[in-house]
C-alpha cells in the first residue's frame, strides 16, 4: 500500500520539467518554517485557564520557551541520525515521514492543551514535531542538487528560503486561527493546531507527491560539468561515514555555527533590543514590525545569496558573510548613540539576511567539497552545528546584556559589548573558512571490488 | 506540464505573498 514511498517510484519520466522539484521541496519547507513562529502561541498559552489574564495554574513564558528549544534540539539531533535513512529511502519517504511527524506533534500537543498536560506538549509539538523538522529540512536537499547541477546554489536557496518563509504565513495564520475559534470559555488554541496539523499535512503530502529524482545519468540540457578544475570543487565522493572524519566537516561546521550564533541571539532579543536602544521612540508594535522585517531579510538572503553564491564561488561568499557582518557589528552601537533607527535598521537587516544566506548556501558548499552522494545524510550531520548555536547564541546575548545592567551600564548601552562579541565571532567564523581545503584523496569514495565486478556483469548483459 | 508548473507555483506562492504582504504591513509600524 505504501509502494508509492519507494525510491523507485519517485524516478522522473524523460522530459519531466525539473522546475517542478523546486515547488515539491518549497511546500515541505514552508510548512516546517512554521516553527518560528511558535512564539505566536507563547501568550495566549499563558492564559489558558485564566482566558483575560494568567490564573495561578497557568503555564508560564519560561515552560513555554522549552517546547521551541526541544523542537530545535531535535531538529539538529534527527536529522543527523536520520541522515544516511533519508539519502538511501529517497525524498518521498523522508517527506511522507516528516509530515506525519510534523502534523503528528500538533495533533499531540492540542491534547496536552485539552488535558492541559505541558508534557505532551513538549513531546508532540517538541520530540515528534522537532523529528519531523530535521528529516523535512534535508529531505529535498540531495534531491535538488541533482537536478540542478548547474545551479546548486539556486535550488538549494529557493527551498531553504522556504523554512525563512513558513514563519512569514505561520504567525498570521495561527493569529486568525486563533481569533476564529475564540469563545467566551476558550482561547482556541487546542482547535487551531489541530486545525494547523491537518492543513501542514495536506500541504506537505502535495510536496511529497509531486517529488522526482532525475534518472541515473542525468544532466539538464546543454549543461557540460565545468573541466577548468576549481580548488575547491571536487568531482569525487566522500562517504558520510567518512566526512566526519575531515578537517574540511570540522571547519564547515564551526563557519556554521558561528554565523548562525551571531545571527540567533540577535533575533531571538530583537524586539527588546531595539527599543531599549532606541527608548522612548519605538514602541512594542513598531518593535513587532521590526522583527517581522528582520524575518523577511532572513528568508530574501536565503534565497539572493545562495544564488549569488553559484558565481562568487561559496568560500568568497561566506568571506563576505563574516567580513560584512565583523564591520556592520561594530557600526551598530554607533547607530544606536546617533539615535539613527534607520541605519540601525539597515544594519540588521544586512546582518540576518547573511544569517539566511548561511543556511541556504551551505548544501551546496557540502556538495562542492564533498561531493553529492551522500550530501543529504552529511548535511543531516552539520546541522548539529545549528542546534548548538540555538543554545549558545540567545545565552551569550542574556548573559552579556544582564552582565552589564548589572554592573551599571544603562540599557540603551548594555548591547555595545554583545555586538563586539559577536563581531569577533564572525572574526573567527572567517578564519575558520579561509582555511578551507579540498578533501585529501584517502577520504575519496571507492566502489569495492565487489561492486565493481557485478556493475560490469551488469553492463556485459546489457550489451548482450 | 506547463499548467502543472502554474498550479505547482501557484500552491506555494500564493500563501507566501500573502505571508509577505501581511509582515510588511505589520513593519510599516516601524517607520509611522
Amino acid at each position: 500500500m505504501l509502494s508509492f514511498l519507494d525510491k523507485s517510484r519517485t524516478i522522473a519520466p524523460s522530459g519531466y520539467n525539473r522546475f517542478l522539484v523546486p515547488p515539491a521541496a518549497l511546500a515541505v519547507h514552508l510548512a516546517i518554517g512554521q516553527v518560528y513562529a511558535f512564539s505566536t502561541f507563547n501568550l495566549p498559552m499563558t492564559k489558558l485557564i485564566g482566558i483575560t489574564q494568567s490564573a495561578p495554574d497557568d503555564w508560564s513564558l519560561t515552560q513555554l520557551g522549552v517546547i521551541f528549544s526541544i523542537a530545535i534540539a531535535f531538529l539538529g539531533i534527527s536529522a543527523a541520525v536520520c541522515g544516511r535513512w533519508v539519502e538511501e529511502g529517497g525524498p518521498r519517504r523522508a517527506m511522507f515521514t516528516a509530515a506525519l511527524c510534523f502534523s503528528g506533534g500538533f495533533l499531540v500537543s492540542s491534547l496536552g492543551i485539552a488535558q492541559h498536560n505541558i508534557w505532551l506538549i513538549y513531546l508532540g509539538y517538541g520530540v515528534l514535531g522537532g523529528c519531523g523538522l530535521g528529516i523535512g529540512y534535508i529531505s529535498p536537499v540531495s534531491t535538488l542538487i541533482k537536478w540542478f547541477p548547474d545551479r546548486p546554489g539556486m535550488a538549494t536557496g529557493m527551498a531553504i528560503m522556504g523554512f525563512g518563509g513558513g514563519a512569514l504565513i505561520g504567525a498570521p495564520l495561527s493569529v486568525m486561527l486563533m481569533g476564529y475559534f475564540k469563545t467566551a470559555t476558550s482561547l482556541g488554541v487546542a482547535e487551531t493546531f489541530i486545525t494547523m496539523g491537518a492543513v501542514y499535512f495536506v500541504f506537505m503530502m502535495i510536496g511529497a507527491v509531486m517529488v522526482k529524482l532525475p534518472p541515473a545519468g542525468w544532466a539538464p540540457e546543454g549543461y557540460t560539468p565545468s573541466v577548468v578544475a576549481k580548488k575547491l570543487v571536487t568531482s569525487a565522493n566522500v562517504h558520510a561515514d567518512q566526512a566526519i572524519r575531515t578537517r574540511q566537516f570540522w571547519l564547515l561546521w564551526g563557519v556554521l555555527c558561528l554565523n548562525v550564533t551571531a545571527g540567533i541571539g540577535v533575533l531571538g532579543q530583537a524586539s527588546p533590543m531595539i527599543q531599549e536602544m532606541f527608548p522612548g521612540h519605538i514602541t512594542a508594535a513598531a518593535a513587532g514590525g521590526f522583527v517581522g522585517l528582520l524575518s523577511l531579510f532572513n528568508m530574501g538572503g536565503r534565497f539572493v545569496w545562495s544564488s549569488a553564491s553559484d558565481y562568487l564561488g561559496r568560500r568568497n561568499t561566506y568571506m563576505i558573510y563574516f567580513a560584512l557582518g565583523f564591520v556592520v557589528y561594530l557600526m551598530v552601537p554607533t547607530t544606536g548613540q546617533l539615535g539613527s533607527v534607520a541605519l540601525f535598521v539597515a544594519g540588521f537587516a544586512i546582518i540576518l539576511s547573511m544569517y539566511g544566506g548561511g543556511f541556504a548556501t551551505v548544501p551546496a558548499y557540502l556538495r562542492d567539497v564533498f561531493g553529492t552522494m551522500h550530501v543529504g545524510a552529511i548535511h543531516g550531520r552539520l546541522l548539529t552545528a545549528w542546534s548548538t548555536a540555538g543554545v549558545l547564541g540567545p545565552t551569550l546575548v542574556n548573559l552579556i546584556r544582564q552582565y552589564q545592567i548589572d554592573h551599571g551600564v544603562p540599557k540603551a548601552e548594555a548591547y555595545s559589548v554583545t555586538m563586539y562579541v559577536m563581531a569577533c565571532l564572525l572574526a573567527v567564523g572567517f578564519v575558520c573558512n579561509y582555511l578551507m581545503s579540498p578533501v585529501d584523496e584517502r577520504y575519496h569514495f571507492r566502489p569495492s571490488e565487489e561492486d565493481r565486478s557485478k556493475r560490469d556483469a551488469d553492463s556485459a548483459l546489457r550489451r548482450a | 506540464m506547463t499548467m502543472r508548473l502554474i498550479v505547482l507555483w501557484a500552491l506555494v506562492g500564493i500563501p507566501l505573498i500573502w505571508g509577505v504582504s501581511q509582515t510588511l504591513a505589520n513593519a510599516m509600524a516601524l517607520f509611522h
